[in-house]
């Protein structure tokens, strides 16, 4: 009993607290509206990734096509593809199609925008729940992986993605289940699930490839198990093991479906359609050349000018200058956004004593997303908030962080230290959360800077300043919080809640710990 | 369910006698891989022209080639540029014009260094007993690294300083092991080899006499310490010492390859006036630039574990100590280069991080090798984990791979080692065929036009053909039927002297290129020209 209240709180207190920070505004979108700043710029989809894939799901439910319609391609700019004559997604289909039940839902209480946007916070909750029980699973405290949880979901860029349509949070929720499946149950049966997720991790993000990786070949191990016994090495092959890759066919199949009603060929990557930058003043597309041709300047040949290669965005060079904006740079760094998952470093060598198979594992994770995205062209992120392309780092690194806690929870000076981090780091991605993801990188901040004539900030002073001007996009507070508090008191009542719980459990858990010493 | 597992058993027995089979022949099984990559490689690269898309190594191939062919031909024309062991090594198949042209005399030799460097890295891992799978992986970290394929396909020097250095920092790993008065005879022969390649060798020669100073110094006293110096220096020096030698003798000055005209240090007191340098006396600009270099050489992810290797290695309390400290040595490429930057002897540039260019990118691959034993080395130490070192390892490398990184191609091909010589080389190839005289051109200036043009050594008058140069310069119009020169530029030593000269108004500009003009004699004064030889034999 009190497992199911404690489980009960801890849903509920993660499902409020997205409540509150939920972007969104009323209404359902229409042709008329769908242009208007007060949904795009100043609104729930503010930047193209968002509107990329919610057009798709409006397109899919308003007029039963794959294709946008040219409002709709104009609302998707500058990210819209362009085959065959008709205007396609550029984005990968899964989070538009996982995202049908809620707009469908949203739509009836006339807030389609609304639930679309819920979908994602329940596969954010859904993770939180994932951390905590593969915590719990790898030997950590219960209110350690609780906290691990609560970090995951309040205290990284994970919680500014969790109230917006982005496909993050997707390919951590399928990250994570099929971990805690291989974790859970030995043997062949938990296959059966893990290669559907892993290859269903496809539709939702073509990189999920290569993300997806040690999970593939770690599962593998259990087909061809090899044994020591004795003076003799046996290698297993389980037929049983070899049918479940038939569940493949499953995703493999809606794969291929939807790329062929979406681009007439099932073999078509949605990232290497030709993409639209323009249109002219009779409404026809306007490519990169064309806009060049306007301006007077020489036509180059480049990537997007011609076939694009799906490995091609990925390179080595960048690393260097990656790895240094996602880690350490005030513009998208963990350091500066997220300090407090660096504490789960301390927890990577106990687990490796007690579990190195699986810390393996949890490793090849962590490095595959994050050499994976420091390899990738455009390391900011595009305009956003933190290193969104490491939220699966996060994860993994709560888990790490849940046996950290448990091993620390003794040390006062340690909690201390914790508790401090954990503050900062709830404060401002909660801050994040409630206000925008439009914070440019640097680069761009100098050059827009000439253009406005003001102070363009690049780091999450740029969400301190949208909240200074009593700006937020939670749709509870725009629809119902700011007749009663202004956006900075809305803030603090959210962060200061969470803040509030987590010192609470961090208090628990350490006068337990004393006590049963 | 038994019925629904097909089972494959070996015996422990037999695993072992198949690993002891490797084991046995896994010096012959590198050898061949390395060189089967190495050829197919240097194929590769000849096949898409880009075996030749330095400047510098053109200007390799020519050296050597005026040792056998030219209006002077002889040893002289070694230089002072250069350290001369790579044009040594040329000289037995540079007479011949397709080894010339085709670049596979310089190549052979990068070729034959790639393979000697990737099996002295399996061999130095074994020396510090890293199992065969450590070892086999070392080697493929070496070898799977683009901008090292590139390198060892053409005549540039890099691999065979890596294989030089290599092979001293593993001998002298070896004497430190286990003191054999053999193994430090062999590590100061092969530094000796490397301080004739380039001056990387010399600050190895420095580093490698600290160590063995210094161990001792400490551990057998200060006779001991006098005489093992005395008798490392005393063959490691000699190169050195030879190459000052031969500056006093054929440039009348030691120094000459210091102070002189064609000297390093004159082009980077060119390029500090001009504000270019600015890792001189800037150690933080320098240790980022050369980091970059390092980085982009190894992509990134290697190095990151190859530090980590190497801080595990010289922790190792199971390694003897004395071998750690040798380690030491393979960072010496590291300090070295650093050092160079910031004391103004040596100019990188970095796209992006120092001008909008790429300049001696490759210096970067020097630590390659010394790289590919830490993380040989880290597997080893980490066997739990090295799968996920493997696995993540070659995870990047295939992407380097798919996408062709390879910094040293844009550092050949985009940057300030490469011009566009072709128009110039080209007209030179067409309009001179056929007709007789001779070309007065600075080698020093236009090395590469000399290549590419295709045409014989004979035709050109340049630095170090003696007589002819002297008199080409003095009277232009009785040598030269054509002249190509940099107009208006006092480092083009032609231009320098012949704009100057009353016989250069007999010529007419006939073509006018971004990197050099053509100009040709009026055919009124053909009858005073000299169209042949006529100095003989010159000392």
């Amino acid at each position: 009993m009190k497992k199911i209240i404690v489980n009960f709180l801890f849903l509920a207190f993660c499902a409020f607290v997205l409540i509150l920070s939920l972007r969104g505004i009323g209404g359902n979108p229409t042709y008329e509206t769908l242009n208007s700043s007060d949904l795009k710029e100043e609104g729930p989809l503010e930047l193209s990734p968002e509107r990329g894939r919610f057009a798709l799901t409006y397109s899919i439910i308003e007029d039963k096509s794959f294709q946008f319609s040219l409002p709709v391609a104009k609302f998707v700019i500058p990210d819209l593809g362009y085959q065959d004559g008709r205007y396609v997604s550029l984005f990968d289909p899964g989070v538009s199609l996982l995202t049908i039940p809620g707009y469908i839902i949203g739509k009836y209480f006339d807030a389609s925008q609304v639930g679309s946007f819920a979908i994602i916070g329940l596969f954010a909750i859904a993770n939180a729940l994932l951390v905590r029980s593969i915590a719990k699973k790898l030997g950590a405290n219960p209110i350690a992986s609780s906290l691990a949880a609560l970090i995951f979901l309040f205290g990284t860029p994970a919680f500014a993605y969790a109230v917006t349509l982005y496909q993050h949070n997707v390919t951590v929720f399928l990250m994570l289940l099929s971990v805690y499946l291989l974790l859970k149950w030995k043997g062949i049966l938990p296959l059966f699930f893990v290669w559907f997720l892993v290859v269903g991790s496809l539709i939702v993000d073509y990189p999920n490839f290569f993300l997806f990786l040690p999970i593939g070949l770690y599962a593998l191990g259990r087909v061809f198990p090899i044994e020591d016994i004795g003076n003799t090495i046996r290698l297993n092959i389980k037929i049983l093991g070899l049918v479940s890759f038939v569940t493949i066919l499953i995703p493999v199949s809606l794969f291929l479906w939807v790329h062929k009603v979406s681009y007439g060929n099932p073999l078509q990557l949605a990232g290497n359609v030709r993409s639209v930058k323009d249109f002219d003043e009779n409404g026809n597309p306007l490519f990169r050349e064309d806009i060049l041709r306007r301006a007077g300047q020489e036509v180059v040949e480049t990537p997007d000018s011609g076939d694009k290669t799906s490995i091609g965005f990925f390179k080595t060079r960048n690393m260097l200058s990656s790895l240094y904006i996602h880690l350490i740079s005030n513009e998208r760094g963990v350091l500066w956004f997220t300090p407090v998952i660096l504490v789960g470093i301390f927890g990577i060598s106990y687990l490796y004593k007690k579990r190195p198979g699986f810390t393996s594992l949890l490793l090849a994770l962590l490095g595959s997303n994050v050499f994976l995205y420091a390899m990738w062209g455009d390391f900011w992120g595009g305009w956003a908030f933190g290193s969104r392309y490491l939220i699966p780092a996060y994860a993994v690194m709560s888990i790490f962080l849940a046996i950290a806690l448990t091993e620390f929870k003794r040390k006062i000076f340690f909690l201390i230290i914790f508790l401090v981090l954990t503050t900062y780091s709830v404060s401002v991605n909660t801050l994040g959360a409630l206000t925008t993801n439009r914070v440019p990188p640097k680069v761009e901040a100098v050059a827009l800077e000439k253009v406005s004539g003001r102070k363009e900030h690049y780091t999450y002073l740029r969400n301190w300043e949208f909240l200074m001007a009593n700006k937020s996009k939670s749709f509870i507070y725009q629809t119902f919080a700011n007749d009663y508090v202004t956006a900075p008191q809305y803030y603090y009542i959210v962060s200061c809640s969470i803040i509030f719980v987590m010192s609470g459990q961090i208090a628990y858990m350490y006068l337990k710990a004393r006590k049963e010493s | 369910m038994p019925s629904f597992i097909l089972s494959f058993s070996i015996q422990r027995q037999t695993l072992a006698n198949i690993q002891n089979w490797f084991e046995r022949h896994a010096s012959a099984l590198i050898i061949f891989v390395l060189t089967a990559v190495s050829v197919f490689s240097f194929v590769y690269y000849y096949l898409n022209g880009l075996g030749l898309a330095y400047n510098d190594a053109r200007s390799h191939l020519d050296i050597g080639r005026r040792v056998v062919e030219g209006l002077k031909p002889g040893l002289a024309q070694l230089g002072s540029v250069w350290l001369p062991l790579p044009h040594v090594l040329m000289i037995p198949t540079i007479w011949s014009d397709f080894m010339w042209h085709s670049g596979l005399s310089g190549s052979i030799v990068s070729m034959l260094s790639f393979v000697v460097t990737g099996y002295l890295v399996f061999l130095f891992l074994k020396k510090i007993e890293v199992g065969l799978f450590g070892r086999i992986f070392g080697v493929f970290v070496f070898m799977a690294n683009t901008n090292i394929l590139y390198l060892q396909s053409t005549a540039m020097t890099e691999l065979l300083l890596l294989a030089t250095m290599t092979a001293g920092v593993y001998y002298l790993t070896s004497w430190f092991k286990d003191e054999k008065i053999l193994d430090i005879i062999k590590a100061s022969f092969f530094i000796m080899l490397s301080t004739l390649v380039r001056y990387d060798g010399w600050f190895l020669l420095f580093v490698a006499s600290v160590l063995v100073g210094t161990y001792t110094l400490v551990k057998k006293g200060f006779k001991v310490f006098e005489g093992t110096l005395i008798f490392f220096l005393t063959l490691g020096g000699v190169g050195i010492a030879l190459w000052f030698l031969w500056n006093l003798i054929i440039f009348k000055d030691p120094f000459y390859f210091v102070f002189g005209p064609f000297s390093a240090r004159y082009q980077q007191l060119q390029l500090e006036s001009a504000g270019n340098l600015p890792t001189k006396g800037n150690i933080f600009l320098s240790f980022q630039i050369y980091l970059y270099a390092l980085f982009y050489n190894s992509y990134t992810l290697i190095p990151i574990l190859g530090l980590v290797g190497v801080v595990l290695l010289l922790l190792d309390k199971k390694v003897k100590g004395s071998v750690r400290l040798a380690c030491i040595a393979l960072l010496a490429p590291l300090v070295f280069n650093v050092l160079a930057l910031v004391l103004g002897h040596s100019v990188l540039f970095i796209q992006g991080i120092s001008g909008n260019t790429w300049f001696n990118v490759r210096y970067g691959s020097m630590l390659a090798p010394s790289i590919a034993i830490f993380m040989g080395y880290l597997v080893q130490r980490l066997k739990s984990l090295r799968i996920v070192i493997v696995g993540l390892t070659s995870f990047v490398l295939f992407f380097a791979f798919a996408n062709f990184d390879a910094v040293t191609i844009d550092d050949a091909r985009v940057g300030s080692s490469q011009k566009n010589v072709s128009e110039v080389s080209d007209w030179l190839k067409e309009n001179t065929i056929g007709k007789q005289g001779f070309i007065l051109i600075s080698a020093a200036s236009h090395d590469a036009i000399i290549f590419s043009s295709g045409l014989s050594m004979k035709r050109f008058i340049h630095e170090g053909t003696g007589a002819y140069w002297e008199s080409g310069l003095a009277s232009p119009d009785r040598w030269a039927r054509w002249i190509v020169m940099r107009s208006h530029d006092d480092n083009d030593l032609v231009w320098k002297s012949v704009s100057r000269n009353s016989g250069f108004e007999k010529y007419r500009l006939v073509e006018s290129y971004p990197f050099a003009d053509i100009y040709e004699l009026d055919e009124a004064f053909l009858s005073t020209l000299n169209t042949k030889p006529v100095f003989g034999k010159q000392k």
